[in-house]
């Protein structure tokens, strides 16, 4: 174990800080398509979901990792995963983030449809850019629109594919670096949430989906989070796994 | 927001050496019975923590307070495990905490600095706010690892605490103690005591549920006197918490039932 230097570990293990900083960027763009709604949509008064974007992301990335974490146990059981394998992992987390985030918008859709009583209908467009749907009458008075129309919910979709692809490739990059399936996971939620903090600060807290002009903002948040998870990323290749010391 | 009867300076101070005191004297005597001490440290930084939230998000950052304490511990749990790595690797165990909060001093910094000059939240106190935020998610998580383990060595924390999965109620009771008190106490008659003394209950809490944890990690007495110290502090801060509360309660209060006659 003498020879653990930082140098060492930076030299061996830089694949691995490109991998975690290509996740943190995913998860910040994923971020951007989520519909956020905040507490405005909870009482129906805005389109989205009716939470804020990191108990959002918080939510649909955990059960991405979750996903990624059981595909990797039986994937690793052949052997250390390869490229190959990380692909797939990638797409098993990217399938759990997705399944999370449409269960709660299409459970958020019945409650505002049949609960609250509303259409869902967006206020940042008049016609649904996928269905083509007129969305201005429907849009009660007062209020920037409710639940999740079709173009949110497509948006959403995108989002937690993006989100669990992240939060995975990180948790494989660094399950490269220390093999120890608890440390891993633990440091890729630390990434995942600084990285869905600091989009979040860049949406103000609410956003439709790709359709919304906040949309546009993506690249300040993308630059962010790039220096964010560079730093997350050397940091976190640095420290070496229990086998390193010799422990269990 | 009144005017705060301890200023942020004082706050910081009282944190990060109560909690690095703490923490030392837990990781190194070696005695279990001490370990409770680390809990103390913790509480103390959660409120340093809960401090910084306070002057951040009376700017209003749009996006709920509990964002920014999920940051504080996104930061500070990377942070935390590199110290205590690198003490390991350099086989100098104690150089670990301070390590670990120096650099969660710069995550925050760096962080603080992209949230103002790249995403333009253009929030004077974000930097330095951040820059405590994140040290004191750095010292919770710390403190309290340290407390359920009762050792500062990196190979005992990740066997005893994160590959045991304690490292989760760790994390978000330690968020909570940061986030939740001023997410409860904000708006216009927001007293700084009041939030202060409830980020003390929160910390609380999460050392009583770490003292739970550490029965089965090291030893029973230890984790019973720190849940013993734990719900002492507990009981004394939540009712220095009810009393603010009637104290700064405009229009008087009742137990239960309908407001009293002039609050309407």
């Amino acid at each position: 174990m003498t020879d653990i230097t930082i140098i060492g570990m930076l030299m061996e293990h830089w694949v691995s800080i490109i991998g975690i900083i290509l996740g943190g960027i995913c998860i910040a763009v994923g971020v951007h398509f989520v519909p956020v709604g905040g507490a405005p949509a909870a009482m129906a008064q805005a389109t989205g979901i009716g939470t804020g974007t990191v108990q959002l992301a918080a939510g649909s990335g955990l059960t991405g990792l979750l996903a990624a974490g059981y595909m990797y146990m039986t994937l690793s059981a052949a052997g250390t995963p390869g490229i190959s394998e990380v692909i797939l992992i990638c797409a098993t987390g990217a399938v759990g983030a997705m399944i999370m985030i449409t269960v709660t918008m299409l459970v958020g859709n019945w409650v505002y449809i049949y609960g609250v009583g509303v259409p869902p209908a967006s206020a940042k467009v008049d016609h649904d850019p996928i269905t083509g749907d007129s969305q201005a009458p429907y849009v009660a008075p007062g209020t920037v629109g409710q639940g999740m129309p079709t173009v949110c919910f497509v948006s959403g979709a995108i989002g937690g594919l993006l989100g669990g692809l992240g939060g995975s490739l990180v948790y494989c990059m660094l399950m490269w670096v220390n093999g120890d399936a608890a440390i891993s996971s633990i440091f890729a939620i630390g990434v995942f949430l600084v990285n869905a903090v600091l989009p979040s600060y860049n949406i103000q807290g609410t956003i439709e989906g790709f359709h919304d002009p906040k949309f546009k903002r993506v690249p300040k948040a993308v630059l962010a989070c790039f220096i964010a998870s560079l730093l997350c990323g050397i940091i976190a290749v640095i420290i070496p796994g229990m086998s390193a010391f010799g422990g269990v | 927001m009144s005017e705060p009867a301890e200023t942020a300076n004082q706050v910081d101070a009282k944190g990060i050496v109560v909690g690095l005191v703490g923490i030392y004297i837990a990781g190194i005597s070696g005695i279990p019975y001490l370990a409770f001490l680390a809990g103390i440290g913790a509480i103390f930084a959660t409120k340093m923590g809960a401090d910084a939230v306070r002057r951040v998000c009376s700017y209003g950052i749009g996006t709920g307070v509990p964002s920014i304490g999920m940051l504080a511990l996104g930061m500070g749990i990377i942070a935390a495990m590199f110290g205590l790595a690198i003490g390991k690797m350099y086989k100098a165990v104690f150089i670990g905490p301070i390590v670990g909060l120096v650099l969660a001093l710069v995550i925050g910094f760096v962080v603080g600095s992209l949230t103002n000059k790249v995403i333009k939240l253009n929030i004077p106190v974000m930097e330095r706010c951040l820059t405590e935020i994140a040290g004191a998610g750095v010292l919770v998580l710390t403190g309290f690892s340290v407390m359920v383990a009762g050792s500062m060595d990196f190979t005992v924390i990740v066997e005893k605490v994160i590959t045991t999965g304690y490292i989760a109620p760790i994390f978000i009771l330690g968020a909570l103690g940061i986030l939740h008190p001023f997410n409860a106490s904000l708006g216009p008659d927001e007293t700084q005591d009041r939030t202060l003394v409830h980020a003390y209950s929160c910390g609380a809490i999460a050392m009583v549920i770490g003292g739970v944890c550490s029965i089965a990690v090291i030893d029973p007495i230890a984790g019973i006197i720190s849940i013993v110290i734990g719900l002492a502090i507990w009981y004394a801060t939540f009712m220095g918490f009810v009393r603010l509360v009637k104290r700064d309660a405009g229009a008087g209060y009742v137990g239960t039932g309908l407001l009293p006659p002039g609050a309407m």
